[in-house]
């Protein structure tokens, strides 16, 4: 039994510093794309952590984020902050409802059903077309956005934005994580027959926990089609689940921490990698193995199996 | 729609879900033994389609790529079952879905790196390029020609899980893989073939399927979509299901394709939505 944590800690002043340190050592732009990827990360990173349910499927939550975020913004002529609201919330209802249908079911069927179900919503998009615009996506999005008086268009106020929204959530997470919610949760990952014997309704928790997660996904989306200015059908694509889950188990399984060093390990990997050689994905993939044959905490578990091996070498002596 | 068209999308449909049986049976047969879901079982279904676009071009023979591909798809996944996956039996069935996950995107490259990420066409053999009268219509011939391969495997593997020995050690090892072991049977080589004949069944629906819709790499993805699908709607870890939710799913598509092609694949997944809300085990599933 891992013992709760509690909030702010060290992980809170480290994910903080690193998230000012950031900007300074790559691009904004990049720095941006991490923020936001490592949000999204977040919501694999709070099933699995969390709930320990692996999810393939948080890409479908981003991608609906994504497109209610870009046709509110082009259609109904909403602000920046309530846009990104009902692009969370919108994850959020989504989320909740398959949730209550997926959760049901346990183990691999519950993989496979998040799966699925990702694959759905990407064929919801090529079906209808002439709201989602297909393949080609939407665009004519607003470029400018004003947030409390600060004009959010320059590369560096747009990462400022990113990493705040990141950090939010982050600061969420761990208040979740560390809330008797989370403690239930926790409960829950360890011993689901235990815990429905005491009478937890297991089957409501892990809704809601789904449900959250998707909220977060849904505002990762949201956050993604304001940096880009358009919304790209690549964001409710299978492929983006696969991301979202990659930076997550690169970062550490579940680790909140991990998620923002995932993704800046991603981030900067596939940026420095596609120029050269265009099929990085290959190393992601041998990276991926490596994992979980060698490293099962993750490049954020790295520290404390380090740590620990010094603590076991220093008992020999 | 007229009764031509409806007849010819039933059979199409049945043509359809006879691959995806045989997409579907290998993940099911994995799963009963072995208790972890495949997600390299796309890929395998990948490399056999890639395999028999090479051979065809290469011997002009379909028939090559049609021993070939299952062949040399299965030792593939022998390969891969000895260097990587045994060392996960013990690790939580995260790290089997996870290791197989990366297996999957590792082909996925490794196609595109020796073939470009565009797709190809692969001619329909020769001697099945033609159309069969059935009655007053016509059909064409290499599709009936797929649901018969389909049904000789189905019924072949039907008496090798019921009535073999091999097949009562398949039974008896998704009861308890433990129990089989503790009566003297090497359950690591009965893991070992049940993957190995698990990833040819993919490899056979990946060759078969090749002349029908071409190959390109992105389609491993959307076969463990429909795959998942497939078992999901029938149930995991039974024949039947595979069978059953193979054809339903093969119908589903077809006919959807006629009255809105647009939302045909959406539909496949509608469909699994609706089963799962009214029958969450699956048409056939036990569990």
């Amino acid at each position: 039994m891992r013992t709760v944590e509690r909030f702010p800690n060290l992980a809170t002043a480290i994910v903080l510093a690193a998230l000012v340190v950031l900007p300074l050592t790559v691009p904004a732009t990049l720095a941006s794309q991490i923020a936001i990827f490592a949000t999204g990360a977040l919501s694999v990173a709070l099933l699995l952590g969390a709930v320990g349910l692996l999810s393939f499927g948080q890409g479908l939550y981003l991608g609906v984020g994504a497109y209610v975020c870009g046709i509110l913004l082009r259609d109904a002529g909403l602000g920046l902050i309530p846009a990104l609201l009902m692009a969370a919330l919108s994850g959020t209802v989504l989320a909740g409802l398959l949730g209550s249908v997926i959760v049901r079911r346990h183990g691999v069927y519950f993989v496979m059903l998040t799966l699925a179900f990702a694959q759905m919503g990407y064929f919801a998009v090529l079906a209808f077309k002439n709201v989602t615009g297909g393949e080609n996506g939407l665009s004519g999005l607003p470029r400018q956005f004003d947030l409390l008086g600060f004009s959010i268009a320059d590369p560096l106020s747009m990462y400022g934005f990113m990493a705040g929204a990141f950090f939010l959530v982050f600061l969420l997470i761990q208040r979740v994580i560390a809330s008797p919610f989370g403690s239930v949760l926790a409960a829950i990952r360890e011993n689901e027959p235990r815990c429905e014997a005491l009478g937890y309704p297991v089957a409501r928790y892990k809704t809601a926990a789904v449900a959250l997660a998707g909220g977060i996904a849904g505002l990762a989306g949201g956050l993604h089609v304001i940096f880009l200015g358009f919304v790209p059908p690549s964001d409710i694509e299978l492929e983006m689940s696969q991301r979202l889950l990659v930076i997550a188990l690169i970062g550490g399984i579940g680790s909140p921490g991990g998620a923002l060093m995932g993704s800046a390990f991603y981030t900067i990997v596939s940026e420095a990698l596609s120029e050269i050689w265009p099929r990085w994905m290959a190393l992601i993939a041998l990276l991926l193995i490596g994992l979980v044959l060698f490293l099962p905490g993750g490049l954020w578990g790295a520290r404390r199996r380090i740590s620990a091996l010094f603590a076991r070498n220093t008992a020999h002596d | 729609m007229s009764t031509q068209l409806l007849l010819f999308q039933v059979l199409n449909g049945v043509g359809i879900g006879m691959i995806y049986f045989l997409l579907s049976v290998g993940l099911t047969l994995i799963f009963g033994l072995m208790r972890f879901v495949n997600f390299a079982h796309g890929a395998f279904y990948l490399a056999a389609a890639y395999i028999t676009y090479a051979v065809v071009l290469w011997t002009g023979s379909f028939w090559w790529a049609l021993l070939l591909g299952p062949v040399l798809v299965a030792v593939l996944a022998l390969i891969i079952e000895r260097l990587l996956l045994r060392h996960t039996y013990a690790l939580p069935h995260e790290a089997q879905i996870l290791i197989t996950f990366a297996v999957a995107l590792l082909i996925q490259e490794v196609v595109i790196l020796l073939f470009t990420p565009l797709g190809h066409n692969v001619p329909v053999p020769a001697a099945l390029s033609g159309i069969v009268f059935l009655g007053p219509y016509v059909y064409p011939a290499y599709r009936l020609a797929v649901v018969g391969v389909a049904a000789v495997v189905a019924i072949v593997l039907w008496i090798a899980i019921e009535r073999t020995k091999m097949g009562s050690i398949l039974r008896a090892g998704s009861e308890s893989a433990e129990m089989v072991g503790l009566l003297g049977i090497n359950v690591d080589r009965v893991f070992m073939a049940t993957f190995a004949l698990g990833a040819a069944l993919a490899g056979l629906a990946g060759v078969l399927v090749a002349p029908l819709r071409g190959v390109e790499p992105f389609m491993s993805a959307e076969a463990l979509g429909i795959a998942f699908v497939v078992v999901v709607v029938g149930g995991l870890g039974t024949l039947s299901g595979a069978l059953v939710g193979g054809i339903l799913i093969g119908l589903v598509q077809s006919i959807m394709s006629t009255l809105w092609p647009e939302g045909a694949q959406l539909m496949i997944y509608a469909a699994m939505a609706l089963v799962i809300m009214i029958r969450p085990t699956g048409l056939m599933g036990r569990i």
